[in-house]
């Protein structure tokens, strides 16, 4: 475990990480009082945003539950709105290989949407696994932690930060922070048209699948133009 | 079921579904070579997931309402945070221009 480790890259992904925990904190207050409202115990509570790890499960847990809505309909939901999580895996999978099993587990743990955006510029441009995988928990592990005090503020004041606030704009920002920079070359920018366009067109599916189904057309998208590419260039030398 | 019991069963259900997602595939090619399409595929989820996450977040101003004009005040914040983080590669200085141009616009507007 200790092979990997490396404190001064730990704490650079703790710093990185940092800007986005404006947008983390206020979320983390409603998955917290979201929770209670559904009859949940504070412990149960605190239980779901540890074991759960996801605001997006959570809150869709949480309303579901308050709704009355039947056990296997809510595990189905959730497990919709965690698909996302699968195609973040498998993005981060090549760079996890050279780490041992009991960092995967650990990293895999602190994957969310946040640390994916915030990490995956870094795997890709340098080799060094171990600051890498230090960088990533160091990043996760803030916001895991941050996670957890936020859902206990929800838990046991309330809703302290007022919606008037609109803090929960900070999320996107941070992503957008994330987004902009990669847009550099044609093929980001196609595979960012087609996703916009996709998710807004398909914005009426139930359980925000659009989301996912506008990532994979775009992705889809991002292939074949490749693809294309590919030929017209292998057309071209010959 | 008890509500309690129930809430504790679904902890550990979607618990057990988010760190499986989490694991899937870093489980699944730890030890063997991934098909080049899908390598290829792969690299193109950052530019897709982070836009289908960001995109209904500035352009919707209520569910299933969209607000592509400049009475939408989340439209116009993003752009100018849009344009903050193509010159300066700061989360810091887009959230700051972000959420200041969202609150001082129904200020200036009026």
């Amino acid at each position: 475990m200790r092979a990997h480790f490396s404190r001064t890259a730990f704490f650079e992904g703790v710093r990185d990480m940092s800007p986005m925990l404006l947008g983390i904190v206020p979320f983390g207050i409603v998955c917290g009082v979201g929770a209670i409202a559904a009859g949940a115990s504070p412990v149960a509570a605190l239980a779901m945003s540890m074991i759960m790890f996801s605001g997006a499960a959570q809150i869709v847990a949480t309303q579901l539950l308050a709704a009355g809505a039947p056990f296997a309909v809510i595990v189905l939901s959730c497990l919709v709105v965690s698909l996302r999580l699968i195609m973040y895996s498998a993005a981060l999978a090549p760079y996890m290989r050279p780490l041992d099993r009991r960092w995967r587990n650990l990293l895999a743990y602190v994957l969310t949407d946040q640390a994916f955006a915030r990490t995956i510029q870094r795997f890709r441009d340098s080799d060094d696994t171990s600051g890498n995988a230090s960088y990533f928990l160091g990043s996760g592990a803030l916001l895991w932690v941050v996670w957890q005090l936020s859902s206990l503020v929800g838990v046991f004041a309330g809703k302290v930060v007022p919606s008037s606030w609109q803090l929960e704009f900070v999320v996107p920002l941070c992503f957008l922070a994330i987004l902009v920079p990669l847009l550099r070359d044609r093929m980001s920018v196609l595979v960012f048209a087609v996703a916009a366009v996709a998710v807004v067109v398909l914005d009426a599916m139930p359980l925000r699948l659009s989301m996912i189904c506008g990532g994979l057309l775009a992705i889809g998208a991002g292939v074949l133009a490749d693809e294309a590419r590919a030929r017209t260039s292998r057309r071209g030398t010959r | 079921m008890s509500r309690e019991l129930t809430i504790w069963l679904l902890i550990f259900a979607v618990g057990a579904i988010t760190y499986a997602a989490r694991l899937s595939f870093i489980v699944l090619f730890a030890r063997r070579e991934m098909p080049a399409l899908l390598a290829e595929a792969l690299k193109h989820v950052p530019v897709a997931m982070v836009t289908a996450i960001v995109v209904p977040a500035i352009v919707f101003t209520s569910p299933g309402t969209l607000g592509l004009d400049a009475g939408n005040p989340k439209l116009v914040a993003a752009l100018a945070a849009a344009a903050v983080a193509w010159w300066r590669q700061s989360a810091v200085l887009t959230i700051a221009v972000g959420m200041g141009v969202l609150w001082l616009l129904p200020y200036l507007v009026r």
